[in-house]
């Protein structure tokens, strides 16, 4: 009766605490946590609903990005939140990112996911503020010509190697001026490719 | 009216200290309407507990020396008058002078109305109604409040608080009482009265913590809150016919009470998701373990000492002060906390937006609206609807980002609920310490 008197509660106590306890950690109580966020340098999959122009800069920037928090040592998630922010950029994230897009570039081209310039060209026209019969005129060169004289990966890395990334990022606020700036840098990227190519069949 | 006169007292009593916790629930509103920080909300609690856990003991010596009819009269309307400002308080800084009013009305009212109940129901009956009173005030405050916000509004709490104090003040008049001339003959009980205050800091955890997780966390109306925290009373009920089973020694009792609090307080440190379901069998713990034990230490600091008015306030007093020191201990921590989960979840919004099957324009226009969403959330947890309110959304896009909302609010739920673990954490600490007041050997007294 003693020992009914003295354990009968306390056993009762622990066996619910126990009980109560041992459920919750079963069904993930300790860890039930934020996402982590991956790490940058594992290789991932990106995909994008957009089609042309605006879906392979989507996957350029999401792998440049992964890239370039791989060199700075910090996690994708981090490193955008930081380029979302107003403020100067570093010399070491200025050379990361564009590292990143870079490697993008290259790893687009090596899993043979980076479209023929012609996929993209009459986006491009489309974008871009030509006179109407030059417009037309580019538009009936075959598609054959298109890709034998432009190389998507020739014209984008030239245009990153071009591009101002700091006054990119300063402008990201700004679409129009962002457009404006990208818009300028694959044009120019496109001429050099263009005479790049003119002058190694001379 | 002398029929009505005791449980007028006892409810006056229930009041008071319903008091201590009642506007619980009701502190988000009161942050949204007196446009406060969580630190300053905090102080609605704090000062009321603390200005009555500061007075109690005095008001225990003014009424040794006076009439406590008159002195419980002043003390019930006074309460009565600053529940009413309470109410009509449009700044954080009035409603917090209000509330130390209303403790020191609070602290006379439930001093004089044990003098008084034992006036009316004689020693033993008048403290047993006392001190039950009590309990049912503490447990059902936070339920009655929350049900009150959720209905009619934080201010609806006071408002609701003042005719039934208006009432008690002729039935406390009606009362013939006199002051209880006995010579200051034992000392404290300390050990039950320590255990008390630990207690109480441990029980504010359980359920300050848990209304804010409910409420701000898991985003949860005042009234599902309340329904949610009202497992707590309803489990101390079943205190009783369990401790009548099993027949426990009244230390026994009280040992295993402050266990129960403790394993409760450890299970909503370990929630395995934001289903409200999960929060149910921890605050059976903490309610079981609450009816084991504060009604118990109470008669325990009371039983057989003399002068009984002196030694309610010391129950009073370690009480309320018990409640501050947790508040004290428990505010920072779980602020900083909440401060720190904001970059996990703003990664994980992140990580989720980037990855979202949706048009490149539209994770730019939804990644902005959430942005300002997210500045402005200065330490709170933030509200994403309106981001995606904003967001100008093809239609077909709009399924996609149904499932991107769902899945941040996930993620901040996450997030809160990870914040708040060490608080709960250090909440069952406290519990433990109780426990370890209770189970310390005694001193063998040699004659």
């Amino acid at each position: 009766m003693t020992l009914l008197r003295r354990m009968g509660l306390p056993v009762v106590a622990l066996v619910l605490v126990a009980a109560v306890l041992g459920i919750q950690v079963a069904n993930g109580g300790g860890t039930f946590e934020p996402l982590q966020p991956a790490d940058p340098c594992a290789e991932r999959t990106v995909t994008s609903r957009a089609d042309g122009i605006d879906g392979l800069t989507e996957q350029l920037v999401l792998l440049g990005i992964d890239g370039a928090a791989c060199t700075l040592g910090v996690s994708r998630e981090a490193l955008t939140l930081e380029l979302a922010q107003p403020g100067t950029r570093t010399d070491a994230e200025i050379d990361a990112l564009r590292e990143g897009l870079l490697a993008a570039v290259q790893r687009m081209k090596d899993d043979g996911t980076l479209p023929p310039a012609s996929d993209l060209l009459d986006e491009a026209l489309d974008n871009a503020d030509l006179n109407g019969l030059l417009e037309a005129a580019i538009r009936a060169i075959p598609d054959s010509v298109v890709n034998a004289a432009l190389k998507t990966d020739d014209v984008l890395t030239r245009a990153i190697d071009d591009l101002d990334l700091r006054a990119v990022l300063a402008d990201l606020d700004s679409r129009d001026d962002l457009d404006a700036q990208i818009q300028l840098a694959i044009t120019q990227a496109v001429k050099d490719s263009l005479t790049a190519r003119v002058r190694d069949l001379l | 009216m002398r029929r009505a006169v005791a449980p007028l007292l006892a409810v006056t009593v229930a009041l008071v200290l319903a008091d201590s916790a009642v506007v619980t629930l009701a502190l988000p509103d009161i942050l949204r309407h007196l446009d406060a920080s969580v630190a300053q909300v905090a102080w609605v609690l704090i000062a009321f507990n603390l200005v009555l856990g500061l007075t109690a003991l005095p008001a225990a010596v003014v009424f040794a020396r006076s009439q406590p009819r008159i002195i419980s009269a002043v003390g019930i309307a006074v309460f009565a008058a600053s529940s009413a400002w309470c109410a009509v308080a449009q700044s954080i800084d009035v409603l917090i002078a209000a509330r130390c009013l209303q403790a020191l009305g609070g602290a006379l009212a439930l001093v004089g109305c044990l003098e008084l109940l034992v006036a009316v129901y004689g020693e033993r009956r008048g403290v047993a109604v006392w001190v039950t009173a009590g309990v049912v005030g503490t447990a059902v405050g936070p339920f009655a409040g929350g049900v009150l916000t959720e209905v009619f509004s934080w201010q609806a709490i006071f408002v609701v608080q003042v005719p039934f104090a208006v009432l008690a003040v002729p039935a406390a008049l009606a009362v013939a009482a006199s002051p209880e001339l006995v010579p200051d003959r034992d000392p404290p009980a300390v050990r039950p009265n320590l255990t008390l205050a630990l207690l109480s800091a441990a029980l504010t955890a359980a359920l300050f913590l848990l209304v804010l997780l409910l409420v701000e966390g898991w985003r949860q109306s005042p009234g599902i809150a309340a329904v949610t925290v009202s497992v707590v009373p309803l489990a101390a009920l079943a205190a009783r016919p369990l401790s009548r089973l099993l027949r426990p020694t009244h230390e026994v009792e009280i040992a295993t009470g402050c266990f129960l609090i403790a394993g409760g307080l450890a299970g909503l440190a370990f929630l395995p998701s934001a289903d409200l379901v999960w929060t149910i069998a921890p605050q059976a713990l903490v309610g079981l373990g609450l009816g084991l034990t504060v009604d118990r230490l109470t008669a325990q600091a009371m039983e057989m000492r003399l002068p009984r008015i002196r030694h309610a306030g010391w129950t009073i007093s370690a009480r309320h002060l018990g409640v501050v020191v947790g508040l004290a201990i428990l505010t920072p921590v779980f602020t900083a906390d909440l401060q720190d989960a904001q970059v996990p979840a703003q990664e994980a919004i992140t990580a989720l937006v980037l990855d979202a099957p949706l048009l490149p324009e539209d994770k730019i226009s939804i990644a902005e609206a959430l942005g300002d969403e997210l500045s402005q959330q200065e330490g709170r947890v933030p509200d994403l609807s309106h981001a995606f309110a904003t967001a100008d959304l093809a239609p077909e896009e709009q399924p996609a980002a149904t499932r991107l909302e769902r899945d941040l609010d996930a993620q901040l739920e996450r997030a809160a609920t990870w914040a708040f673990r060490d608080s709960f954490l250090i909440g069952a600490g406290l519990a433990l310490l109780a426990l370890l007041t209770v189970v310390w050997p005694r001193r063998r007294v040699t004659r």
